[in-house]
């Protein structure tokens, strides 16, 4: 499957009003969700002193720097800079913002101006993001296929791994079919958990 | 990477109370150095127990990898009768020891990064100060440095506006006066002295001279720590690594102008051990 999106994330593991790391290719990214539930991903730099920005703060629809409270809105435009409270900031104080979509439960980005919507995995819902010391080869071995979106088998389910390449280390954001209960979700993420110590006990072996 | 101009400058190895007879290794400068007692007095050596000269004061163990260009820096205060001197231990931390002094120099953090003790929102403003080169003793200051807080001290009740004073006298040494709750009209003074280990790793060794007959050392000592353990949660996470000392990659504003004279400081004296440069 082409597709100009990455997986950076499970929608439920950025929950409103709140940051987290991720990462597309060599850049780190500030993932975070405003108060009314808006999603985006941002450059993870704070442009005073770089300040990791997935270590930020939100209030309302801004994300606000932890290290002296620069906030932003939106757009990435720095909107407030408490240690000069009547200052309005220049317009060229401006965290770099990525494409960002929510489908399926999955949180997508992409760097430019990416070329139609992220793949349609109709069915399914995130289950766990799994990091993995280990290069992605060593997953497509076990898994039996490689590219960004694989149909593997998890013990008797058929579920979808999202697959983010890191040298290596690999991300991977697994989604379970909708039609799961609880019960199986759990086993699911017992499953998954297994996989990852599986893949790095074969990798370092 | 080149330990240009900051191989002949001081640096805290260690507390003089820690160096024990069968000593301890370390890193200076990335390079290895042992501290130990020799006949019963601090030495430290570097490669191939090449010795190095050492001085003994306020508190710490000091060393210079190369060739001294000048004493180490006076803190007269250190001799002052009344004061406590408060020796805080070492505080690791994965950041650039430049990076580390740049925080220190900072009021602006104060209520995000040490709310409700040294700051709080709505008290974020940062008031005009001074900053300047003192030729004489090429040291970096900031004076008339003011913030409201609302528990400056151990001995602090309630919020005050604090006056704070500011100066870098080795490129890893900072100290900072700031008006003493119990004896108004002294300085209370608080150093932070920065052992680099490379150029993304350092010991950090605060030390201080306080007017407080009624904290307890460990009180003093955990206060103290508490702040810093803050500090290290946002100097871990800064990018790039490296303090950049070129503008362009940072954006700083007026409550920043102890920075940008540190910064400039430091590319002016070759101190560049723990920076990055643009034209690298
Ligand atoms: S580094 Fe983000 S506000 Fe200063
Ligand atoms: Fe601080």
């Amino acid at each position: 499957m082409q597709t100009d999106w990455t997986p950076v994330a499970l929608s439920h593991d950025i929950p409103v009003a709140s940051a987290a790391p991720g990462r597309i290719g060599d850049t780190a990214l500030a993932i975070w969700r405003s108060a009314s539930g808006r999603i985006a991903a941002w450059s993870d730099r704070c442009p005073h002193r770089g300040m990791r920005l997935s270590h930020g703060y939100v209030r309302g629809e801004r994300l606000s720097c932890i290290y002296h409270g620069w906030s932003y809105g939106e757009d990435g435009g720095c909107k407030r800079i408490p240690a000069h409270p009547d200052l309005t900031p220049p317009e060229s104080i401006r965290v770099p913002v990525f494409a960002c979509r929510e489908a399926s439960g999955v949180v997508w980005v992409a760097e430019g101006q990416p070329a139609g919507a992220p793949p349609d995995l109709a069915g399914f819902r995130g289950l766990r993001s799994l990091h993995i010391a280990a290069a992605t080869g060593a997953i497509a071995e076990v898994f039996g296929g490689d590219g960004p979106v694989l149909r593997v088998k998890l013990g008797p389910v058929a579920v979808i791994a999202l697959v983010q390449a890191f040298g290596d280390e690999t991300m991977l954001h697994l989604m379970a079919p909708e039609s799961c209960d609880l019960a199986t979700l759990d086993a699911l993420s017992d499953a998954a958990e297994a996989l990852r110590r599986n893949i790095e006990a074969e990798a370092t072996a | 990477m080149s330990v240009g101009a900051m191989k002949d400058q001081w640096y805290p190895v260690g507390l003089i109370s820690g160096v024990t007879e069968e000593g301890r290794d370390s890193l200076l400068l990335g390079e290895p150095i042992r501290i130990f007692l020799d006949g019963g007095t601090p030495a430290v050596t570097g490669e191939g127990e090449r010795p190095l000269p050492v001085e003994l004061r306020y508190g710490h163990v000091w060393t210079c990898p190369g060739t001294p260009t000048r004493p180490l820096f006076d803190i007269p205060e250190a001799d002052q009768l009344g004061r406590r001197l408060v020796d805080v231990g070492v505080c690791r931390v994965r950041c650039s020891p430049l990076r580390a002094v740049e925080n220190f120099l900072d009021i602006a953090h104060f209520p995000f990064v040490h709310t409700d003790i040294l700051g709080s929102e709505p008290h974020t403003e940062v008031t005009r100060y001074e900053v300047g080169i003192r030729e004489d003793v090429d040291e970096v200051w900031a004076t008339k440095v003011q913030f409201f807080q609302p528990q400056a001290a151990k001995s602090a009740e309630g919020g005050i506006t604090t006056d704070y004073m500011y100066r870098v006298c080795a490129p890893t040494c900072s100290v900072l006066y700031k008006t003493s709750p119990p004896m108004p009209g002294e300085w209370d003074v608080i150093a932070l002295f920065v052992q680099p280990l490379t150029e993304t790793l350092c010991d950090v060794w605060p030390w201080m001279a306080l007017y407080d007959d009624d904290a307890s050392m460990t009180d003093l000592i955990h206060f103290q720590q508490l702040i810093f353990v803050q500090d290290r949660s946002v100097l871990e996470n800064q990018l790039p690594a490296l303090l950049p000392l070129d503008p362009g990659m940072e954006i700083p504003t007026r409550a920043d102008l102890t920075s940008v004279a540190y910064r400039r400081w430091l590319k002016r004296n070759g101190f560049t051990y723990g920076a990055q440069l643009v034209a690298a």
